[in-house]
């Protein structure tokens, strides 16, 4: 079980500073809390006691979200099911919608954070895929001599192994910065031992423009996680399709290249196979959500994969 | 400590209370506001049978610190039909969705929300908005069944009377889908299991455990942990005044480890305290010296010679060996023009019913020493823990609490003995919930099995000889093994006639965690063999896999092995409905993965997926 002495939620930046400075060394910053608390179990950390948990999901910045032609500005306390919830969310984040409902379970997701999901770094992480097909930087805030300083990173840099992060200590995630993508069809393909409620073996979040016609890749995003120590963009797949024309031969030539990225601890036969077929599958449904004509997708890749 | 300030609405009442800063909202509800109707399965989220409403949105309430739900508003299922039971609540009683019951006030709080985000959600959508809630007895369709009725009966689909119970002709309720009289008290949150109730002056138990799986106990010191206060009471094997040990069939399992650990999760000592966290802090006071000894963790390295052997009285480490020969077996594979040889082998399962075990002890005022909990043999408990405990039998009471799932995993006395320690020990009630880890450690699993096969049959398919061994992991204790090698060898070829037979089951101890009953009771490690081994003599032999099972079926007045008379078999019939049912296309099993074309026919399920909700009407305008 999770011991604390206190448990601390602050309602501004300036609060959660005052707070860590008092404690230094001493506190766990939460936010959904619907990881930290199963960790701090038997099979996993075991019983823990931290002096103070500090709890920013109500800090109003963490919660805001500010969308705009170009860019979407998440609150790190972002809940999960918001993607769900939040047209406006989903049509700037195509994908999001796709991998939130794959996340956990409604419940869950009424409570965990994108934040917190990004901080934990698991290398199976379902919510970092679409965030790094959507280029997502993080912002930092720390208090540093009196004053809070911020410094972004692109999350590529920021998650750099299992369970580690470039988050220094005096740190909290404040904001996700993406890429506003509408018009863009977003898929996520997910695979564990169950549907609800599971931890990735392999998922992968696509992200497709399709040029006038909708024959051609304007533009395609793909991340994956699962396979390695960190969830990774694949971008040699993304530039061999890029202005190429939807096809079939095209797909499954995409579909073999991030193959050999497999670096997993276990079942490395089984991922290879799945990560060709979620490439294939993943590509064919973010195309047709972006508007691709039924007769651009071969049938027999849409009875195979899709 | 400084403690939290907190106010909130539950149910409508407001609710202003001091709570320890490390409580979660399911702690608080249950514990300090006595709302059990939300339940702790798992503690880690994985469950559901703790979901409440929190500002109106559905969460699991192990997962909340409490500190959350300051100002919020929060209803449990206590909220929902407080005057009669909700819409929700009738269709599930309505449609047998309740049986054990533990899941089921998770389960309607979670299909209250399903049919609040969407009322016209179809099958597919509802199932995955419950798809954070787990059962293990109804397998879910009825559960769905009630919702889809809720929902039609809301939308004027159905007519309220739907709900009804239906007329019986002349009082006859074979083949009538009557009303569950106990689905009230589940769909409510009211039934009270063994880890809701609670009795004055309780004391909470927390009980130590072995991290060897064979070890010597060298030295136990409970001292510190008794001096410790709040600690009313620490037991170890010393404290059993009668004597000592329970199983099933045979008595070879302490109260708590005497002499030695036998597997990870062994009970060594346990502790009554005022609270939880002191009875948990008085553990780690306990000071246990191990010398570990050679342990063994494969059921065949346990029969080889040499072997660590786990209890004295059995330096084979066999628990049971069941023997039975019929016929001559060389003749039958003399006889034979195809002969198959092949191992199958089956792994632990864990029965993983929601409820985890819970008990509360008292002894009464006539000195009746009292057990509650949801314990499936409390007649053959009462009189082993009248000789461990040496009282008179009417000096001892077992009281069945509803058993929130069992299937065969609460057959064991594993805990009851503690309990019933403390309670004698400290003159007060005492109570003991495991959690979710301390269960899946502790109890017993269903057996593995290793099973070597050879089956001799004729070029047409009739059986001629079996030659059957079958090897399972016991564990660690017998607890059920004898009965699971006796039913296994009972059923195990099958229902077909085989006039020629060998069978021997061996029930092995080792150091890995005890196995015990489990729903089919051996019968399932055999059988899994039998009729994976007829579909390989089938292809083997260019057969139809049913047709070489109708060419070998028992019919009515057949013999069994056992010597059993059979008066009426239905074989025959099932396998007709079987070969019915799955649109079976006649012929041998000769085609296999890409080359099957009957995956995309009329019938066949599509593979799971979620994202139902994105082609939903209702919420087409909400997402894009």
């Amino acid at each position: 079980m999770l011991l604390c002495d206190e448990y601390l939620t602050p309602a501004s930046l300036d609060e959660a500073f005052a707070a860590m400075a008092a404690r230094r060394g001493r506190y766990r910053l939460v936010a959904g809390a619907t990881d930290t608390l199963p960790w701090a179990r038997e099979g996993r950390a075991g019983d823990v006691a931290i002096p103070a948990l500090i709890d920013v999901s109500r800090i109003p910045e963490l919660t805001a979200r500010e969308i705009d032609e170009r860019r979407v500005r998440l609150g790190a306390a972002t809940p999960m099911q918001r993607f769900l919830d939040d047209p406006a969310l989903a049509r700037a984040m195509p994908c999001m919608p796709r991998c939130a409902v794959w996340f956990a379970d409604d419940q869950i997701r009424a409570q965990a954070t994108i934040g917190g999901n990004v901080v934990n770094a698991s290398p199976a992480a379902d919510g970092t895929p679409p965030l790094l097909a959507h280029d997502a930087e993080v912002e930092l805030a720390a208090l540093r001599d009196g004053k809070v300083t911020r410094r972004r990173l692109r999350l590529d840099q920021f998650v750099i192994g299992p369970n580690k992060t470039a988050l220094a200590e005096d740190e909290i995630l404040v904001a996700l910065d993406c890429a506003a993508l509408p018009g863009y069809g977003g898929s996520f393909e997910k695979v564990g031992h169950r549907r609800s409620l599971v931890i990735s073996l392999v998922c992968l979040a696509a992200l497709v423009k399709l040029d006038a016609a909708g024959r051609r890749f304007a533009d395609a995003r793909l991340a994956i996680a699962g396979i390695g120590p960190r969830p990774l963009r694949l971008t040699e797949v993304e530039q061999f399709l890029r202005g190429t024309e939807v096809s079939a031969a095209r797909l499954d030539a995409a579909a073999a290249m991030p193959v050999d990225l497999v670096a997993s601890r276990t079942r490395q036969a089984y991922r290879r196979d799945v990560v060709r077929g979620f490439v294939m599958r993943a590509l064919i449904n973010a195309a047709r959500r972006a508007g691709a004509p039924d007769e651009a997708l071969a049938p027999e890749l849409e009875a195979a994969y899709a | 400590m400084p403690e939290l300030a907190l106010e909130m609405t539950v149910n409508g009442r407001r609710v202003a209370r001091k709570a320890a800063p490390w409580q979660r909202l399911m702690d608080f509800l249950r514990d300090d506001l006595h709302l059990t109707g939300t339940k702790e399965g798992c503690g880690a989220g994985e469950c559901g049978t703790c979901s409440v409403f929190v500002d109106g949105v559905l969460v699991k309430s192990c997962l909340m610190p409490v500190a959350k739900a300051h100002g919020a508003r929060i209803e449990t299922v206590e909220s929902l039909g407080r005057t009669e039971l909700s819409l929700l609540q009738k269709a599930f009683h309505k449609a047998g969705a309740s049986q054990c019951g533990y899941c089921i006030p998770g389960m309607v709080m979670a299909a209250t929300a399903a049919l609040r985000a969407n009322p016209l959600a179809g099958r597919e959508e509802i199932k995955e908005r419950l798809g954070g809630n787990i059962c293990r007895c109804t397998g879910y369709q009825k559960i769905i069944d009630a919702v889809e009725m809720a929902r039609d009966i809301r939308s004027g689909r159905l007519p309220a009377t739907a709900l009804d119970e239906v007329e019986t002709e002349d009082g006859r309720f074979i083949g009538a889908n009557v009303r569950r009289l106990d689905a009230p008290s589940k769909v409510s949150g009211a039934l009270k299991y063994a880890g809701d109730m609670t009795m004055p002056g309780m004391l909470h138990v927390q009980v130590l455990r072995s991290p060897h799986a064979h070890a010597r106990i060298v030295a136990l010191d409970t001292s510190a942990a008794e001096a410790m206060p709040g600690v009313e009471g620490v037991i170890t094997c010393a404290d059993v005044p009668g004597e000592d040990g329970f199983g099933v069939f045979v008595n070879d399992q302490p109260v708590l480890a005497r002499g030695k650990v036998r597997y990870v999760g062994d009970a060594v000592a346990a502790v009554a305290a005022e609270d939880h966290l002191t009875a948990k802090r008085a553990l780690a006071a306990i000071k246990v010296t191990y010398e570990p000894l050679p342990a063994v963790f494969d059921p065949e390295e346990a029969l080889r010679p040499g072997a660590p052997v786990i209890h004295d009285y059995a330096p084979d480490n066999i628990t049971k060996h069941i023997p039975i020969r019929v016929g001559d077996i060389a003749a039958g594979f003399a006889a034979s023009d195809l002969i198959v040889e092949q191992t199958y082998t089956t792994q632990p399962i864990e029965h993983a019913y929601l409820e985890p075990e819970a008990g509360l002890a008292y002894v009464d005022h006539d000195g009746v020493v009292t057990i509650i909990s949801p314990d499936q043999n409390i007649t053959h408990h009462r009189h082993m823990l009248a000789r461990i405990l040496a009282l008179p039998i009417n000096k001892v009471r077992f009281i069945m609490s509803p058993v929130g799932g069992g299937f065969g995993g609460k057959e064991d006395m594993i805990y009851q003995g503690m309990l019933a320690l403390l309670a004698i020990k400290t003159r007060r009630p005492v109570r003991l919930v495991f959690t979710r880890e301390e269960s899946i450690i502790s109890t017993a699993k269903r057996h593995p099995s290793r099973t070597s096969y050879k089956m001799g049959l004729t070029r047409d398919g009739r059986i001629q000889a079996v030659e059957l061994k079958m090897i399972c992991d016991g564990g660690a204790y017998g607890l059920s093994t004898e009965g699971v090698m006796r039913k296994a060898a009972i059923l195990g070829a099958g229902p077909y006639n085989v006039p020629n037979l060998n069978m021997d089951t061996y029930g092995v101890y080792t150091n890995n965690t005890p196995s015990g009953a489990f729903r089919s009771f051996g019968a399932l490690q055999s059988q899994f063999a039998t009729e994976s081994h007829l579909d390989i003599c089938a292809e083997k032999l260019g057969l139809d896999p049913f047709e070489i099972r109708r060419i070998n079926a028992m019919r009515d007045g057949a013999m069994t092995h056992t010597r059993q008379k059979l008066r009426s078999v239905s074989l025959l019939a099932a396998l007709e409905a079987a070969a019915q049912a799955s649109g079976w296309q006649a012929g041998a099993p000769v085609s296999r993965g890409a080359t099957r074309t009957d995956f995309a026919e009329e019938g066949v399920r599509p593979p799971c997926s979620l994202g139902t909700r994105f082609a939903s009407p209702a919420r087409q305008s909400e997402v894009a």
